[in-house]
């Protein structure tokens, strides 16, 4: 024991075990002054995605329920945002601007709580999770699942994508709402500087988000998830009632898509009904297949890199990209169906590199080495060994 | 004795075929029961209207006196009902130890996965668990690289964990070798007394290791209840299984016939002295 706490106490070990944090906290506090403030930007709304993706990598990943409509709560933790900024950069007695096209007089009653911060804070993720609560819990009751669900949440994300684009008078229809001339806290939403604040808030909110799904997934709670996405059934004769995992992982997924989409909201300058088109969120699940299903960060690097790869190509060569995903897809499934990350865990740069000749040298029989009875079996032979040796050496020890 | 399970003229219909008909059984508290029927009896139809899959289209299941129909399957399981599907159904992704870990007794709410713990006596059943079908030195690795044996073994302890009073067991010895289905049998003796135990099998063999009453299905319906020697001789079922065209089953019982011929001679040399 002793030895153990030793080692982890020197530099090294302390590196060797920390060093993914200390490179993100370092390039976090370097990036807003080495990048120009349109590409942090974009990795700030990329950063921003991954938080919807590690919601659906827990329905997903984890649980097995492929939903086509987290842009329903994206975008409404979008509209909350925005409706808030959009109250709070008026004067006292002045309605939002659009609203005057339309000839509305009054502000509608469900904008009046926006005019509260604290409101707005819980807004953003409490009304998409009661949302997604009360999808989920319709539609899990009557134990909807597979193809049939995913088909569900599409409809359901095409009900909303008509309404809010109906609904010029309440909030301002297919054009949306725009964030970016708004002001807070006396500075507009878009300059700079609030830009690299965002952006910080965005960083500490991904870690907090993933470190959220982390303590949800391993525990006993992720184990039942897993068994949900593995074999409900059985897991229901045990004594679990599926649906209420299944509600309670689909209500927080929701809470995640809400959080993404003000953080997205605000660093884009608008939200509009564009947010629950169909395409969208489907791409949201690419992000997840291409990063890896059921290894968290694998979903934030997909959302992240996929997009930024997503821009740099479409201003090189604008027409190719959706080939480009769509290919990254197709590979995705028919090579690496735990994605890249899951590709990288189960040894598969090795693989590559064995192919190109430059094996490393392996046992002969790895089994063995991978085989637990083996191995339990070679540990008491050699401890066995080890106590007649040290039996042996001791003065006296044996007659 | 009050019966702990009851089934009381139970029929099933699916699309107008009668997979149950008119099916009566009870099972006394700590009893230990082995059903038989060939190939399209009933037998795993029998068990999902006793776990709730399947709804009966008539008559009544009792347990502890009380009506299961219309109840939930994982309410009837947190009853008290542990079942052991025919193929070994583990969470293959999952260790061993975090398989027990979720099917050991306690509340199964979401909120208690989340903020509660393993208590003490749980996580010693899970090791005791372990230790009792053998897999301790593989507790780390995922159930679905374990042997089919071991998977069958795993699954047992998961209703071990679960810690039911009536145990549904369905084909508990299919695919295990001969010293595995010994233990087997040896494990469901001794379970019954304190846990009542409901033991679906094809082998004859370990049903008469099991010594214990036999109810033969058939069509759907019981056609005989009775300990495995009165069961072999009466010409029903010999009929019954003679009539499949499956020649294992009927070689099965055939040969099942001529060892018991065999034992209840020994048995009566016993007797003399």
């Amino acid at each position: 024991m002793t030895i153990t706490s030793n080692t982890a106490a020197t530099p090294a070990a302390f590196l060797r075990r920390w060093w993914p944090w200390i490179a993100i906290i370092a390039a976090a506090l370097i990036l807003p002054f080495i990048l120009p403030p349109f590409r942090l930007n974009l990795l700030g709304r990329f950063l921003s995605l991954g938080i919807v993706a590690l919601g659906i990598d827990l329905i997903w990943g984890y649980t097995g329920l492929l939903s086509l409509g987290q842009g329903i709560f994206f975008a409404l933790g979008g509209y909350a945002i925005a409706m808030y900024l959009q109250l709070d950069s008026l004067e006292p007695g002045q309605l939002p601007e659009f609203f005057s096209l339309y000839g509305v007089k009054a502000l509608p009653l469900f904008w009046q709580p926006f005019n509260s911060a604290w409101f707005t804070l819980v807004a953003i993720w409490v009304i998409p999770a009661l949302v997604a609560g009360l999808l989920g819990y319709l539609v899990f009751r009557n134990r909807i699942k597979g193809v049939y669900f995913s088909i569900l949440t599409q409809a359901a994300l095409l009900v909303f994508f008509n309404f809010f684009n109906g609904q010029q008078k309440l909030i301002n229809g297919t054009n949306g709402l725009k964030t970016d001339t708004a002001s807070f806290f006396g500075q507009m939403v878009g300059s700079d500087a609030m830009q690299r604040n965002l952006f910080w808030i965005t960083v500490l909110l991904v870690i907090a988000a993933w470190y959220l799904c982390r303590w949800l997934t391993s525990g006993r709670f992720g184990d039942a998830l897993i068994a949900v996405r593995d074999d409900e059934p059985r897991l229901r004769f045990t004594g679990y009632n599926p649906t209420a995992f299944k509600t309670v992982v689909f209500t927080i997924a929701g809470a995640l898509a809400g959080i993404s989409g003000a953080l997205y909201t605000v660093q884009s300058g608008i939200v509009s009904p564009q947010f629950m088109a169909v395409p969208f969120s489907i791409e949201m699940v690419i992000w997840v297949a291409v990063g890896g299903r059921g290894t968290l960060i694998g979903a934030v690097l997909g959302a992240v890199l996929i997009n930024y790869a997503k821009s740099l190509i479409s201003e090189q060569l604008p027409e190719t990209w959706l080939f480009i995903q769509g290919g990254l897809f197709l590979l995705v499934v028919t090579a690496l169906p735990d994605g890249v990350v899951g590709w990288w865990r189960q040894g598969g740069p090795g693989r590559i590199l064995a192919m190109l000749g430059s094996s490393p040298a392996t046992a002969t029989y790895p089994g063995l080495d991978q085989d637990p009875e083996a191995q339990a079996e070679k540990r008491a032979i050699e401890s066995r060994a080890q106590a007649l040796e040290s039996g042996a050496s001791q003065p006296g020890g044996e007659p | 004795m009050k019966p702990l399970l009851e089934l009381q003229a139970v029929s099933v219909s699916f699309d107008g075929f009668l997979a149950l008909n008119d099916l009566n059984l009870a099972l006394a508290p700590g009893e230990l029961r082995a059903v038989i029927g060939p190939n399209g009896a009933g037998k795993t139809t029998f068990l999902d209207v006793i776990t709730g899959k399947v709804k009966p289209t008539r008559g009544d299941v009792r347990f502890r006196g009380q009506s299961l129909l219309g109840i939930s399957e994982h309410r009837i399981a947190r009853l008290g009902i542990g079942r052991k599907f025919q193929t070994p159904r583990v969470y293959q992704n999952l260790t061993p130890r975090r398989n027990l870990e979720l099917a050991v007794k306690g509340s199964h709410s979401p909120f208690t996965l989340l903020l509660g713990r393993l208590n003490a006596e749980q996580r010693d059943r899970v090791q005791e668990l372990l230790a009792v079908v053998g897999l301790e030195a593989n507790a780390s690795r995922p159930a679905g690289s374990l042997s089919h044996g071991q998977k069958q073994w795993l699954e047992i302890a998961m209703l071990l964990a679960q810690d039911p009073d009536l145990l549904l067991v369905d084909e508990p010895v299919a695919g295990l070798s001969d010293e595995e289905t010994e233990r087997t049998g040896e494990l469901l003796r001794q379970l019954a007394g304190d846990h009542t135990v409901l033991v679906i099998e094809h082998d004859m063999d370990f049903i008469r290791e099991l010594d214990c009453p036999v109810t033969v299905l058939h069509e759907g319906h019981v056609l005989c209840e009775g300990s495995m020697d009165v069961v072999q001789r009466d010409p029903r079922v010999i009929e019954v299984y003679l009539g499949v065209e499956d020649e294992d089953v009927s070689a099965g019982v055939t040969s099942a016939v001529a060892t018991s011929a065999v034992a209840s001679d020994s048995g009566s040399h016993q007797e003399i002295p």
